[in-house]
């Protein structure tokens, strides 16, 4: 059996006519692919219908898929929501064609999601789900989660029933569109796949509800404009890189030694002339600094001036900022150094509104104290999950940290020199991690 | 790609034509209309074809004697020399699957296709000798893809030579308009999955007739019927 993927290759965008090599590969699930910019499409070559209607599949990833890289992180979408979304609009795409899906199927499923069920993995069984939904997959699969976690099964069909109503009611001619958007990606990928892709990764982050109520409110989170739903976990850590907006420039040199009257090294000895009492010796001097800390979400942000002034105040500081933007999946960086040995930082860069990496960005700083040093932490207390809700667990985590290594809480910036020289503020002070410190004694 | 292309190829056979090259070889594969482009691109009357055969003589090139029923013979100018002199200026000779002729005719056509200045043959009834008229000029076809096999003599007296690697939009034109990208596709496709833009337009006067599944297995056959229909299924969403 042959398959003809120049005679599907009319597309709508720039993608250019051209043969393609064929290779032989199996139905089972991975056994088929399609390579665009190698032209290299791999497909059973078997006579019998799951075989035809495998290389139908692959044969509409050519017709309606992006043939170049997509950057997820950029459309805020986690990569694996992204590739399944697609898988879910191909698919249907062949339902709307008059193909027989209900043959996309291996046997393997139900086994595969009782795996996924059994290794606590919510995030890829949630995505598999929509690489077989509505196929002869969904069914055994969804079998397969339900004999380990029956409870994920009502989530799950909340985010069936909330993607299936991005497709709604489409005409295969709109979701299949490859007429180039000014993104660059096809308009049915991006009008179809991504919105799918979002809802995916907005339920991939939350937290799995563990009553009527938390499952009430994860619906709620997946409606257009909610906000989205706990994650009871942090975001990954992205610091900033060098750019345009981020530039770190040469930092006044602080002095690190005085004049004394006394001392092992004689290095101003024009002194013992002309001066009554000389100080013609070099005495180190001891100078303020450590590692801080400081939460940027909210109004908590910070000018150059508060930054030079607490350079000066402490001048040997390696100072971290940090603020993560609610539901981002790694575009955005949400930590940035403000100064170090090196430098400080041109303009201090605005915070993105939401904490989200209290925890990861006090680990960061720790790994980077040395020893001896102390570490200050400019926060209002309150510590938020990667969607921006305040979280108990993670809450406790961060205090956790602060009484494992011994980290000095502060309100504000003109604290942090206090803080140095060894005050501790009122643990009222800092909302729910000052409570969870001062409940553990 | 919703535009068809024209495609290189053929914009550099129109440059070559209007630039004034009289002998031009054009080679690739078959389906493509490169006989279809000889017999019409930069033509002003009529212009001949030859189709080379093995038994392809001389006489179906020049010329032959041929009885008149009254027990008398006449002489009947073949395609080649009523292209030389054709309305007394000369006009196209078309000359099709150059690869297959014979020794006889390939000596033939060394002689008709040469240059103006050199070309010249002598008319057995009225024993003058005739020349090829200045707007004398010769399209070549075949479908071989090493134009080393073809004789030196012959490839030299054509100094252009074109790779015609996909059907003519114009060509293309004249199927139902499903039909069109996919077989510019087609012809794209390597040898052994390729559908020449004769079997479309097969295809498409069957289909109309004798349905989309029959029109398919008698056109493209049995085994490649569903891998074609399901292609042209997919590839037809707009």
């Amino acid at each position: 059996m042959t398959v003809y993927p120049e005679l599907a290759s009319a597309r709508t965008d720039d993608f250019p006519l051209g043969p393609w090599r064929i290779r032989e590969g199996s139905s089972l699930r991975g056994g088929a692919s399609c390579n665009f910019s190698d032209r290299l499409l791999i497909v059973p070559f078997g006579n019998s219908e799951v075989d035809r209607i495998v290389r139908a599949h692959e044969l509409a990833h050519i017709r309606i898929s992006p043939h170049v890289f997509v950057a997820s992180d950029s459309l805020g979408v986690h990569p694996r929501a992204l590739e399944c979304a697609e898988e879910y609009r191909v698919n249907q795409l062949l339902l709307h064609l008059g193909f027989d899906i209900s043959l996309l199927c291996d046997g393997s499923e139900r086994t595969g999601g009782a795996r996924l069920a059994e290794g606590s993995q919510w995030d890829e069984a949630l995505c598999f789900l929509f690489a077989v939904l509505g196929t002869g997959a969904e069914k055994p699969y969804l079998a397969g989660i339900r004999s380990q976690q029956r409870a994920w099964v009502a989530p799950l069909l909340a985010v069936v029933k909330r993607v299936r109503s991005v497709m709604g009611t489409t005409a295969p001619e709109t979701f299949g569109s490859t007429i180039t958007t000014p993104a660059g990606l096809p308009d049915g990928y991006l009008s179809y796949t991504v919105p799918m892709a979002k809802v995916i990764s907005t339920a991939m982050q939350a937290k799995l509800p563990q009553s009527s109520e938390e499952l009430r409110r994860f619906r709620r989170s997946l409606e257009p404009g909610s906000r989205k739903p706990p994650t009871g976990a942090f975001a990954p850590l992205v610091l900033a890189e060098r750019s345009e907006s981020y530039v770190l420039q040469r930092r006044k040199v602080h002095r690190r030694t005085t004049s004394s009257v006394t001392g092992p090294v004689l290095r101003y000895p024009s002194r013992l002339l002309t001066q009554s009492e000389p100080k013609a010796f070099a005495r180190k001097q001891r100078s303020i600094g450590g590692v801080i800390v400081i939460d940027q979400s909210g109004s908590m942000d910070i000018s150059t001036d508060q930054l030079d002034r607490l350079l000066e105040a402490a001048p040997d500081s390696l100072i971290l900022g940090y603020s993560h933007r609610p539901g981002d999946m790694g575009a955005t960086p949400n930590a940035w150094v403000l100064a170090n040995a090196a430098g400080v930082v041109a303009t201090p860069p605005a915070g993105n509104v939401g904490n989200g990496v209290d925890g990861p960005a006090l680990e960061w700083a720790i790994r980077l104290r040395r020893p001896g040093e102390r570490l200050i932490w400019v926060s209002d207390g309150q510590v938020t999950d990667a969607n921006d809700h305040p979280c108990n667990t993670l809450t406790l985590s961060c205090a956790s940290l602060v009484r494992q290594h011994n980290i000095f809480l502060v309100r504000g910036l003109d604290q942090v020199e206090s803080a140095f020289r060894g005050k501790q503020f009122p643990l009222e002070n800092f909302g729910r991690v000052g409570r969870a410190l001062a409940q553990r004694g | 790609m919703s535009e068809i292309e024209i495609g290189q190829c053929w914009l550099d056979l129109a440059d070559v034509l209007a630039g004034g090259v009289k002998r031009v070889l054009l080679y690739g594969p078959p389906g493509t209309g490169k006989t279809y482009a000889g017999l019409r691109l930069a033509v002003s009357g009529t212009a001949e074809r030859l189709v080379c055969t093995e038994d392809l003589t001389s006489g179906e090139i020049t010329g032959t004697w041929m009885p008149t029923g009254t027990g008398r013979w006449e002489w009947r100018e073949g395609p080649a020399i009523r292209a030389w002199h054709q309305n007394d200026v000369g006009g196209r000779l078309v000359i099709d699957e150059v690869d297959r002729a014979s020794g006889d005719a390939l000596s033939t056509l060394l002689a008709v296709t040469d240059s103006q200045d050199s070309a010249r043959w002598r008319n057995p009834e009225t024993s003058a000798w005739v020349r090829p008229g200045p707007e004398f000029s010769v399209v070549m076809t075949t479908n071989v893809e090493q134009l080393e096999y073809l004789p030196r003599a012959l490839r030299d007296r054509f100094p252009v030579a074109i790779r015609i690697d996909r059907p003519h939009p114009s060509a293309l034109m004249s199927l139902s308009e499903d039909l069109r990208l996919p077989a510019l596709a087609s012809s794209l496709a390597e040898e052994s999955r390729r559908f020449s833009l004769r079997q479309f337009y097969a295809f498409d006067v069957l289909r109309s007739s004798m349905g989309t599944e029959r029109a398919a297995g008698l056109v493209f056959g049995a085994d490649a019927k569903s891998g074609v229909l399901d292609a042209l299924t997919i590839g037809a969403l707009r």
